[in-house]
């Protein structure tokens, strides 16, 4: 084993910064093979990080994209409010709270220390998804919670493994609180076992290098990529640039919340202030501030080099701005669940839309952003056992400078996979009668956005209790520079027997249409969902007579339509 | 006329060249050649690589072809027009794919495009649900509208070469539909292929199962044609020549087996590489073995464990675009001595994924490149002999190499020899990083693995690259630069099934399981007959088991032969066992999920008899030249002709030894020694 003692060049940054990278990955694989909900293993909602002892974050493999502001915070504020002389090896902390890093209640991070010579050295850390945590509704997704306490379980950071043995006290608490505590039980032992393999990889690279050496190579990784980011935002020219979206309701009031930014390009800083949004809502549409930090960095990341290390250095020179008690920066005991699946990606629009008065040719029209949550749970006719299911769905993404928008994508705070159909029905009591994408559905433009699409489900279980989480089904995807809006959302049912489709308020008397709890559907009954399509991008009048008779040769789009939108005549 | 040889040959179609091992079983005898490829008569190529070997005389007794052909059309996107038949409501499931995306933050990327058009999917009214029940049956009248809409398509395409693919939902379970429509649309259209997906892959997960089906179909006419082709230029060696190809798991199989399963040989080529390397290591005796086949465009490695290679059933070749299918656990990534090197906006260097390709190559070619490679930083380290490249075949240009890389020298503020060796560590370490993660993800430690370096600059990096991993041991093969040819010489006969049925350990019985794969030997069997082997083949089965709630499964080998109720149970203890090995912990009282079955029946060909080495007394080097080393500088250092060793040499570094394909680098301090075979080992 070699001993540094030089300072490390270049070359050696790189490899370093390969090598972090690399042990954030095999945690996730680790996580992916061992893990019990869908959401970790077939959507892989969760992202490993590694720190240093300061708190900064200097690796990260995100598998989740929303969770790079929860990684940037949660690690530094619990570092923060237990100490350091708290940690021993072979502790870890688990941690859940939204009003202290994380980005809503599901959201689960495990955190444990590295230590080398006695010395703590590192720490690594795995946030992830977990699928039921309890409160109101099964699947732990409360469409109509006023309150934290309706969410679920919460935790502060708590240590569930001291020196090696599992505090038993608090995984009983735990445990007992969850609907389904086997998956808990297994999904939890699953993140701690990624923390060890990277505690493994981590000691044999602080052996290989020594821990003076790697400290200082940290250090000259944070302080690249806060130079390399710098660099990227010169680039874009000064300004105050506003932009503004609205959520279509709370789930409880039926008036729309407003996200308002002024963004403020100086230099080679950028100052997101949303102090001008709407105050906290009575619903569970709050975002946390960790939220709105980590909306506001990916549509930066968006706009600047992909290449940049993503450690804490390269968010240095973006600040972000919010009133605690809004919407933007929701505080106890306000409701959040939705707020890291809806109002991320909204607000990650704006952003993208302020941003586009400055370098339009960097940016994008606005995406569904909505993952139009459909969670059900019940008694499986087959195998008499409970089960729930999270389900989500792609949405339309905004057309660009140079292409069109992909179709059925993941909204942009998350990048996670559908649940094949085939795995779907072998698993839950529902007949899928089509999966397709939604013609006419994309925002008309000179580059047109991407479709939305359909899912048709018929009930085959005499009782499934259903709940949903849905936005921008009074609102739309917006188009950019002369671009159109993408088609709206849609969530109806038909109860059997009947003949039309209704909405869950007409035909259930739910508040709201598409932000509910605990409806019960009988064998039978039928559900469509129609996610958004994305905006265009560039007026309609641009679009080549090619592209167009491409898309109505391909089906995407009708004659009409094309008539209507393009002023296509054959 | 030879009548008394008896001659074994392995070809491997490469894109710029096609290599040529022979050994004469009789005499022991080995000849190589090597030759341009032409991609539209791939058979002109193999008869020059006979000639150059001499063996167009009628000799031979089997070839076996390996060829890049499958995926080059993939990647090239040249392939037939896919008519896909599917589940009306499902049309778009190629498209939607899987909603995920490659980057995270990046509004550039695009979707990958599947093989097929929209507007040439096509719905069909018909359901069978997760039970394998019909919900919807096919009726003759829907039948009668699909033939019609297939006959306008064919007017619409006339003159292109057409290729249906089907996937029904849950085909899997209950292949009635998918057979139906085969055994109407081949009566009606006789003269278009039909791929079904439960046969190609007969997984779950439509997105997966539909994607393989299609890629089936779509390499369908040009595997035929090289088959053709290919076909009519063996036949010119004489009747008795058996010819085979090989598949992407590893074994080979005759042409009318494969021109009915296109799918089984889309990695053909790199499959070769990995049998070859592991054969070397066998030769002296090492059986734990990371393989790195490193060539002008790429560097393939692959993992084997206790003289086992390992297997998947799941290959991406374009990122979002999922292949299903046996194939051998090889990873490939885009560093190759052509790789470019580069300086990032942030300062860092990089080394590839862009690389110069053949055309315009390194700087060093002289054919207009620029751009610096690592084979230019390593013609300016002197490790490379530029009147030697490729047996001397080619010239190359040390005044072009240092151009080039001094123009990231300045940039870097380096001078140029540091600059190439920063250049060679940096390409080494992202080799060393893609041996770790097919070994440390997996939980292998790989410094107790030997590295077999084949490749034109596999043997030139592998000191480095082992050093950086922390391995002791390299191995060289003979001619590693025809590793390929050398493995499909040596390939058995092997075919693999796979089957998912789902079952939960509450309601599955040993006499449902032992059905199952009663059925799936049986069907194995006759396949392994019909590629071509007689003797008795082995038979191996395994169950892919989980906790129920889990998503991800573990393989457990069925090691009775008839499975009773007590093999039954130890196959679910096992499952236990293995999940706490891995993972730490297992739950005893969990229900466990049956989701899939495996068979691997493999039929062993004769061991091959390679010649000894000449005796003699060892020469020395050949030259002195000067090489740089860090920390060093430049200094005169020995090297060698490989040719001229014998049984017994032992070197020490820092040397060179120079063949026709390939060149080996000996670092200072490590141990170079030779076998009876002429198969080097190096100590580190």
């Amino acid at each position: 084993m070699k001993r540094r003692k030089d300072k490390p060049d270049s070359v050696s940054l790189t490899i370093i910064n390969n090598a972090l990278v690399n042990i954030c990955r095999e945690m996730g694989t680790s996580m992916m093979r061992t893990s019990y909900s869908p959401i970790f293993n077939e959507a892989l909602d969760f992202s490993c990080v590694i720190f240093t002892a300061e708190g900064e974050m200097i690796g990260q493999a995100e598998f989740c994209p929303t969770m790079i502001g929860s990684a940037q915070y949660a690690v530094k504020w619990t570092i923060e409010e237990l100490g350091l002389d708290t940690f021993e090896p072979g502790d870890v902390v688990l941690h859940n709270d939204p009003y202290r890093g994380q980005c809503h209640m599901p959201e689960h991070m495990v955190l444990k220390p590295v230590f080398l010579d006695n010395k703590l050295r590192f720490f690594v850390a795995n946030i992830a998804h977990i699928g039921e945590i309890g409160g109101i509704a099964p699947g732990s997704f409360a469409a109509d919670a006023t309150e934290v306490y309706q969410e679920g379980l919460r935790l502060p950071p708590v240590k569930i493994i001291s020196r090696g043995e599992h505090v038993k006290d608090i995984w009983k608490i735990i445990l007992s609180n969850h609907r389904t505590p086997k998956s808990s039980w297994g999904d939890l032992h699953a993140m701690v076992g990624s923390l060890n393999v990277a505690e493994n990889r981590l000691l044999s690279l602080l052996q290989k290098y020594s821990a003076g050496y790697l400290a200082d190579a940290s250090k000259l990784l944070l302080d690249y990529s806060e130079r390399w980011m710098r660099a990227e935002i010169a680039a874009i020219p000064n300004g105050v640039y506003e932009a503004h979206d609205c959520m279509e309701d709370d789930g409880i009031g039926s008036n729309p919340v407003w996200l308002r930014l002024k963004l403020i390009v100086k230099d080679e800083e950028i100052i997101a202030d949303w102090r001008d949004s709407d105050p906290q809502a009575r619903g569970p549409i709050n975002a946390t501030f960790v939220v709105t930090a980590a909306a506001t960095y990916s549509a930066v990341l968006h706009v600047t080099d992909l290449n940049i290390p993503r450690n804490s250095g390269c968010f240095r020179p973006v600040r972000v701005l919010t009133e605690p008690g809004s919407v933007v920066n929701v505080r106890h005991p306000g409701a959040s669940v939705g707020g890291n699946t809806e109002t991320h990606p909204h607000i990650q629009n704006v952003v993208v839309a302020a941003l586009s008065k400055a370098v339009p040719e960097k940016t994008a029209a606005a995406e569904g952003a909505t993952a139009c949550n459909f969670l059900f749970g019940g008694i499986h006719p087959e195998t008499g056992e409970y089960y729930t299911n999270y389900h989500f769905e792609g949405c339309g993404w905004g057309a660009t400078a140079e292409h069109d928008g992909n179709s059925v994508m993941c909204p942009v705070n998350g990048n996670c996979r559908n649940t094949p159909i085939e795995v779907f029905e072998t698993k839950y009591p529902f007949v899928t009668l089509e999966y397709s994408m939604v013609k006419d559905s994309a925002g008309a433009g000179r580059y047109r956005g991407g479709m939305g699409s359909y899912r048709r489900l018929l009930v085959t279980a005499p009782e499934i209790t259903v709940s949903a989480l849905f936005d921008r089904t009074r609102t739309a995807a917006w188009g950019l520079f002369g671009g159109s809006n993408g088609a709206s959302a849609k969530l109806l049912v038909k109860r059997r027997g009947q003949t039309s489709f209704g909405t869950f308020a007409e035909v259930f008397h739910t508040a709201s249409a598409t932000k509910f709890t605990r409806v019960i559907l009988h064998e039978g009954d039928e559900v469509i969902i129609q996610s958004p399509g994305g905006g265009g991008y560039g007026t309609p009048g641009e679009r080549s007579i090619t592209a167009i008779e491409e898309d109505i040769r391909q089906g995407y789009i009708s004659r009409e339509a094309a008539k209507q939108a393009y002023g296509y005549k054959a | 006329m030879q009548t008394k040889s008896r001659v074994r040959c392995g070809i491997d179609t490469g894109g710029t060249f096609t290599d040529l091992v022979a050994v004469d079983e009789m005499t022991g005898r080995l000849s190589v050649s090597k030759f341009p490829s032409n991609p539209k008569h791939p058979g002109q190529a193999i008869d020059g690589v006979l000639k150059e070997a001499n063996l167009s005389d009628g000799s031979i007794e089997s070839v076996v072809l390996g060829t890049t052909l499958g995926l080059n059309a993939l990647l090239e996107r040249k392939g037939s027009r896919v008519l896909f038949l599917t589940t009306r409501g499902f049309e778009d499931v190629l498209f939607i794919q899987r909603m995920n995306r490659r980057y995270h933050y990046s509004f550039k990327w695009m979707k990958p495009s599947p093989f097929v058009e929209r507007c040439d999917c096509i719905g069909v009214e018909e359901r069978i649900n997760a039970r394998g029940q019909i919900l919807t049956s096919l009726c003759e009248k829907e039948l009668e509208r699909v033939a019609e809409t297939i006959g306008s398509k064919l007017t619409e395409y006339s003159g292109e070469s057409l290729s249906i693919a089907v996937c029904f939902l849950f085909s899997y379970l209950n292949p009635a539909h998918e057979l139906l429509l085969k055994a109407f649309l081949s009566k009606r259209y006789p003269q278009i292929p039909i791929s079904l997906s439960h046969i190609v892959a007969p997984i779950w997960r439509e997105y997966e199962r539909s994607s393989t089906v299609v890629v089936d179909a779509f390499v369908r006419p040009i595997l035929d044609d090289y088959l053709k082709d290919v076909g009519a230029t063996i036949r010119k060696l004489g009747r008795t020549t058996r010819w085979t190809i090989m598949k992407s798991n590893g074994g080979h199989a005759d042409a009318e087996v494969v021109r009915e399963q296109p799918i089984c040989t889309v990695l053909s080529g790199l499959s070769g590489g990995a049998i070859g390397a592991k054969y070397f290591g066998a030769l002296v005796n090492e059986t734990n073995l990371v393989t790195l086949d490193m060539g002008g465009t790429s560097c393939d490695v692959s993992l084997i464990q206790d003289g086992t290679l390992s297997q998947v059933s799941h290959y991406e070749f374009d990122w979002g675009i999922p292949i299903s299918a046996p194939f051998l656990d090889v990873s490939s990534l885009g560093a190759g001595g052509g790789s470019i090197a580069w300086v990032d906006k942030g300062g860092f260097l990089k080394v590839g994924p862009q690389s110069a390709g053949a055309s315009p190559g390194p700087a060093c070619y002289d054919q207009g490149g620029t751009n610096p490679t690592v084979t230019d930083a390593n013609l300016v380290l002197g490790r490379l002999n530029a009147g030697y490249f490729l047996g001397g075949k080619m010239k190359l240009n040390a005044q072009r190499a240092k151009e080039a890389v001094q123009q990231l020298a300045t940039r870097l503020r380096l001078d140029c020899a540091a600059t190439a060796q920063a250049i060679v560590d940096v390409a080494e370490e992202n080799m060393a990083n893609a041996i770790r993660v097919i070994s440390v993800d997996r939980g292998i430690d790989p410094r107790n693995y030997a590295l077999v370096a084949c490749g034109g600059a596999g043997p030139l990096h592998a000191c480095g690259i082992a050093e950086k991993v922390g391995m002791h041991r390299i191995v060289v093969p003979l001619h590693p630069g025809l590793c390929s040819a050398f493995g499909t010489l040596i390939a058995d006969f092997k075919v693999d099934k796979t089957l998912s049925q789902y079952f939960r350990s509450t309601n599955v019985s040993a006499r449902i399981v032992a059905k199952v794969f009663r059925t799936m030997v049986e069907s194995a069997l006759r396949e392994v007959r019909a590629e071509g082997y007689q003797g008795k083949p082995k038979i191996e089965r395994w169950v892919s088991m989980r906790y129920a709630g889990q998503n991800y499964e573990h393989d457990v080998r069925v090691e009775a032969v008839a499975i009773d109720t007590k093999e039954l149970r130890r196959i679910f203890e096992h499952f236990h066992l293995l999940h706490k090995r891995f993972y730490g912990y297992s739950i005893g009282d969990e229900i466990i999920e049956l989701i899939c079955f495996k068979v691997s029946i493999v039929g062993k060909r004769p061991q091959l008899r390679l010649p000894d080495l000449p005796r003699g007394t060892p020469k020395g080097p050949k030259l002195k030249r000067e090489v740089y080393l860090p920390g060093k500088g430049f200094a005169a250092y020995p090297i060698y002709n490989r040719d001229t060793l014998i049984t017994g040499s032992i070197l020490k570094g820092p040397a060179i030894l120079e063949e026709k394909d390939s060149t080996i680098f000996l670092h200072p301090g490590h141990k170079l020694s030779v076998n009876r075979k002429g198969v080097i080992t190096i100590t580190l």
